[in-house]
């Protein structure tokens, strides 16, 4: 790389025959080139080079088209298309202090004038008054000037590579600047001309480089955009990720046409193939098919974590086949030395793999359990044996609320909790951890442990995502709540919770996991009283909580998990906030169930489209908004204090509606609980029109409260429908 | 190409970079980086680069020399260079090169693989170097050793020799490789690895083992304590050797996992003292290798390098 300082020198009479001076417009590249970045950092380090280059564009009053990034392992570009030439200029103007302040009674400026001109840079002389609504004030105006595009640029630029952060940052360098790895040479270039832009101790220039092997070594002269694609090409480079991505999987879909396998499909890895790739090549390779006796996921995640291999399917069986698709960084006439030389590492960790399961496979899971002794759960929360024990406690419990078959389901999880954790001390399971409970499952299997049990293992971990596939056995789903619930838990207990973006222990993925599990399952328990239950099982294993009463600790707990449904309701089930709020509210310290919680959302939602509803609503919160208020002797209603039809009629509608209500909610009807209150519209609305709630006479007034009351207790016993939102309400 | 050539012509490579061709030092030791060469001539503002051989000590990781890749008992090829050169990730592959593996026919990956060593108080970011997806070599921008923030920055090098090896004699068993025309790897370390192996698992005196732990640590905070008597090099040798002792330990299964962290930050401490102890110690003998040319070309003095000393972190 030459570190040579370009002149800036007039962009060349490029093809369209423009000169910069003679445009308002041109493109701006910048390039960063680096040794090898971590590929995880590449997309989020574009993604903040554009946002960031558009906020100072604009910051600095620079037009432009567009802007976009490119990036590889080895550089991060920025391509900023129709960048206006100058900045446009502009008037300041700042408010100062009034004029009885600003001059003395011989009209001369005062400390104050003085001081806010000199604080503007402007003479006092300058100083403009103006009439403003209050009153007469001094204001300052500045005309400032718009200054050319290069100039406020080579300001602009090494801000815009010094504010790139990284999760993890390094200096190598005299400079002591950090970043993710060394910078090792920049390219600038404004309508084709060197901004010698200086950062991280180098100086810009026009001079990039091609690929480490198929590049040549000096690199190549860049003039524009242009020139620089075309340059990176014949040097072996795609700089854009998004080609790079159709490269290999148009490479990966002719390997499959040709050998008939089906990819198995990882995101992951396609990502990690295009960002540490710039000269992506995809090659198949094999190994040998003995290892297919391993279970698949094995061999899989071997192949993935390891060599960042995918793996390939037999399309009818969809079982493993012994090959594997490598993504090469470099295009090679005989690509067969690295074809053989990745078979050749891979049969090392196949054969590693394989020997981990057969030793594995000499100790019975029952056997290690003891050993959990040993290993930690938390260093404030003890071993994994405590917190295997407890698991084993609230799967007992769940699986007497889950299902009427408990005699036979309850000891199935309780087996299945009694092993649960045994595969954390597998050899398969030290090498990959993201093994567990698969490595458990198969080597409960293997131990004679029923079906049930086994799979329940397996699929203890289940969903491993966000929005992950679920356990799809009754004791799987038991085996997953309850050591969920019991990490949950345990951790508020001692006081590690989730701040601000900062979850170590993945609660809220737990607690999403909870919610989905009881709610896609149907699972109707009662989630308080769980709560409770671990909560006293972690305090009688001995470890110190913060001080909290049982009470409060369980609305931390509900209020938590509530967090979960809100955005469960909002995005899976398009539900409205108030909605979400009106039936949470009232449901914090009774008993949870979720499912219940769900159905009155949705029946609520639903009612939410009917014309009459908003209405109805309006109606309610004004006869709520009195009981709430209005202070009163909360007598019975008394019939006889009637003095107009439309009180009784309400009383009427109310008696009668209230008894449907009850027996449709008693059944779980929450729709036809709704369409009851529905038909009280006309009763509460006429109301409203005939009678006065404030009467003179004190009796009349409090029996007519009695009566909204009463309308009150109907509404409020669905929800807490005040938290519904309408216009007028 | 022998085993013996691969080590040789890495000496002559580095040589040539100006490296002063050090040699392993006779300790045992869990990495490279522990060697004195590295480890404490990383601190301070002094140029520096070495380049050297290192028998590894991992005691866990024997396997009686009954597996092919992994043994209690390997070489590490190390180089340093202080300051880490513009062009170092070129000066690597050109090594490779050296040893016959042209880059132009490989597929030479350097993937992210950020290091730490807990024991010395150390850590650094760089990649593991793959070749066609064999890892065979670990390459880091040291930031911190033994607590302390570097400046300038020292770039470690280190080559898996068996592994490379391996490679370029086409063997699958480490113990098949030629070390040189007539002497296999396995004639040299076979009976090293079964006798060490079984020492390590089974037969070390754990009592003996914990006191002698205890008395090397003792030793070494002795020495650091006597501040006069400037006996820091020693007090890092039984740094070193505690560290060793360590590891013998937990391949005994003599150390629980609760107390693993307390033992590794035991020897931390020492380690942490050791290098604090180091930089003071260079300073009041101003640095002799600040402004000294180093071989022909010379490792030049970079102009703001006196303005720090390592601070702490």
């Amino acid at each position: 790389m030459s570190k040579a300082q370009k002149r800036r020198r007039p962009a060349p009479p490029a093809k369209k025959g423009r000169r910069l001076s003679s445009v308002m417009a041109a493109e701006l590249l910048l390039e960063i080139g680096v040794e090898e970045l971590p590929y995880q950092f590449i997309a989020p380090a574009l993604a903040a080079l554009k946002d960031s280059a558009e906020q100072m564009l604009k910051d600095q009053r620079l037009g432009f088209q567009s802007v976009r990034t490119l990036g590889t392992p080895r550089r991060l570009t920025l391509l900023v298309e129709g960048l206006a030439t100058r900045q446009i200029s502009m008037v300041k103007e700042a408010m100062g202090p009034s004029k009885t302040v600003a001059f003395d009674q011989d009209g001369q400026p005062t400390r104050a004038a003085t001081g806010f001109a000199s604080g503007q840079g402007v003479a006092v002389q300058e100083l403009e008054i103006r009439q403003t609504p209050k009153g007469e004030y001094l204001f300052a105006v500045k005309e400032e000037q718009g200054r050319p595009a290069d100039v406020v640029l080579e300001e602009l630029l090494p801000q815009l590579i010094a504010k790139l952060s990284f999760p993890k940052a390094m200096k190598w360098n005299s400079t002591g600047v950090r970043f993710a790895r060394p910078v090792r040479w920049l390219v600038a270039l404004y309508g084709g001309a060197t901004l010698p832009i200086k950062a991280a101790g180098i100086t810009a220039g026009d001079q990039t480089k091609g690929h480490r092997v198929l590049g040549n070594a000096k690199g190549f002269v860049v003039k524009d955009y242009e020139s620089y694609l075309k340059g990176l090409e014949r040097q072996g480079v795609i700089p854009d990720p998004q080609r790079r991505r159709r490269v290999i999987e148009d490479q990966i879909a002719v390997i499959c046409k040709k050998t008939g396998f089906r990819l198995n499909v990882d995101a992951d890895l396609l990502d990690q193939a295009v960002y540490t790739t710039e000269c992506p090549n995809a090659i198949i390779g094999s190994f040998k098919s003995a290892y297919l006796e391993v279970p698949q996921e094995i061999l899989i995640t071997s192949m993935k974590e390891h060599q960042g291999f995918f793996s390939l399917m037999n399309r009818d069986t969809d079982k493993l086949v012994a090959h594997f698709i490598a993504v090469a960084n470099n295009q090679v006439k005989d690509m067969t030395l690295i074809r053989e030389g990745n078979e050749r590492v891979l049969a090392a960790r196949l054969a590693d793999a394989k020997f981990f399961f057969d030793e594995d496979r000499k100790v019975k899971l029952e056997d290690r359990v003891k050993k959990l002794a040993g290993v930690t759960f938390h260093q404030k929360l003890g071993t994994m044996a405590q917190k295997q024990i407890r698991v084993g406690k609230l799967a007992g419990l769940l699986a007497v609320q889950v299902s009427d078959q408990f005699d036979e389901l309850k000891p199935v999880c309780e087996r299945a909790a009694a092993l649960c954790k045994a595969d954390l001390l597998t050899g398969v399971v030290g090498e990959f951890p993201e093994l567990q409970g698969i490595m458990g499952g198969e080597y409960a299997n293997h131990d004679g442990e029923s079906d049930a049990v086994s799979k329940a293992i397996r699929e203890q971990y289940l969903p491993r995502s966000i929005e992950g596939e679920l356990p799809r056995t009754i004791a799987g789903q038991v085996l997953s709540l309850a050591d969920r619930l019991d990490s949950v838990v345990a951790f508020f207990h001692v006081g590690l919770v989730p701040t601000g973006s900062e979850d170590p222990f993945a609660l809220r993925r737990n607690a999403t996991a909870i919610v989905r599990i009881i709610l896609e399952g149907n699972l109707r328990i009662n989630l308080g009283g769980l709560i409770d239950n671990a909560r006293n099982h972690v305090i009688d294993d001995g470890f110190k909580g913060i001080q909290d009463s049982e009470q409060q600790s369980r609305r931390r707990m509900t209020e938590f998990i509530f967090e979960r449904v809100r955005h469960y309701g909002r995005v899976v089930h398009v539900l409205r906030d108030d909605v979400i709020e009106a039936v949470l509210k009232p449901a914090h310290d009774k008993a949870l169930d979720l499912v219940d919680l769900l159905l009155r959302m949705k029946a609520l939602e639903s009612v939410t489209t009917k014309p009459e509803f908003d209405p109805l609503i309006v109606g309610f919160k004004r006869s709520h908004r009195l009981v709430e208020k209005e202070q009163w002797d909360h007598k019975p209603v008394d019939l006889g204090r009637f003095e107009h039809p439309a009180e009784s009629a309400l009383y009427q509608a109310t008696t009668e509606e209230r008894d449907k209500m009850m027996s449709a909610m008693n059944r779980g009807d929450y729709g036809q609980a709704l369409d009851g209150l529905v038909r009280l519209k006309p009763a509460i609305d006429a109301f409203f029109t005939a009678v006065m709630v404030n009467a003179d006479d004190p009796a009349l007034r409090s029996n007519r409260l009695s009566l909204l009351k009463q309308v009150d207790d109907l509404f409020m016993s669905f929800a807490d429908l005040s938290q519904i939102v309408v216009q007028g309400g | 190409m022998t085993f013996q050539d691969l080590i040789l012509t890495l000496h002559h490579y580095w040589a040539k970079q100006d490296c002063v061709i050090h040699q392993p030092y006779d300790l045992e030791m869990g990495a490279g980086t522990f060697h004195p060469a590295t480890f404490l001539r990383s601190l301070g503002p002094e140029p520096w680069r070495a380049a050297y051989p290192q028998p590894c000590r991992r005691p866990t990781d024997g396997r009686y020399g009954e597996n092919p890749n992994r043994m209690q008992h390997y070489y590490q090829y190390q180089v340093v260079l202080k300051p880490a050169p513009d062009n170092i990730q070129l000066l690597y592959l050109e090594s490779l090169a050296q040893l016959g593996i042209n880059p132009k026919q490989h597929d030479i990956r350097f993937i992210q693989d950020d290091w730490e060593s807990p024991t010395l108080g150390a850590w650094g970011l760089g990649w593991e170097v793959r070749l066609d997806g064999m890892e065979i070599t670990q390459f880091t921008y040291f930031q911190e050793i033994g607590g302390i923030e570097l400046n300038p920055i020292t770039v470690e090098i280190t080559y898996g020799t068996e592994r490379i090896a391996m490679y370029l004699q086409q063997v699958n068993n480490v113990f098949d490789l030629a070390w040189n025309e007539s002497i296999t790897y396995r004639d040299i370390h076979h009976e090293t690895e079964v006798q060490f192996s079984t020492y390590n698992f089974e037969e070390g005196d754990v009592a003996m083992l914990m006191a002698t732990f205890q008395s090397f640590e003792r030793e070494c905070k002795r020495l650091l304590a006597n501040r006069d008597k400037q006996l820091t090099l020693p007090a890092y040798e039984f740094c070193v050797k505690s560290s060793h002792l360590f590891n013998l330990l937990d391949a005994r299964g003599a150390i629980s996992v609760a107390e693993r962290t307390g033992y590794i930050a035991r020897v931390r401490s020492l380690a942490r003292q050791c290098a604090e102890r180091y930089i003071e110690e260079r300073a009041a003998m101003g640095h002799p290798l600040l402004n000294r040319r180093m071989g022909r070309g010379g490792a030049k003095s970079s102009g703001t390098r006196s303005k720090t000393v390592a601070g702490r972190s």
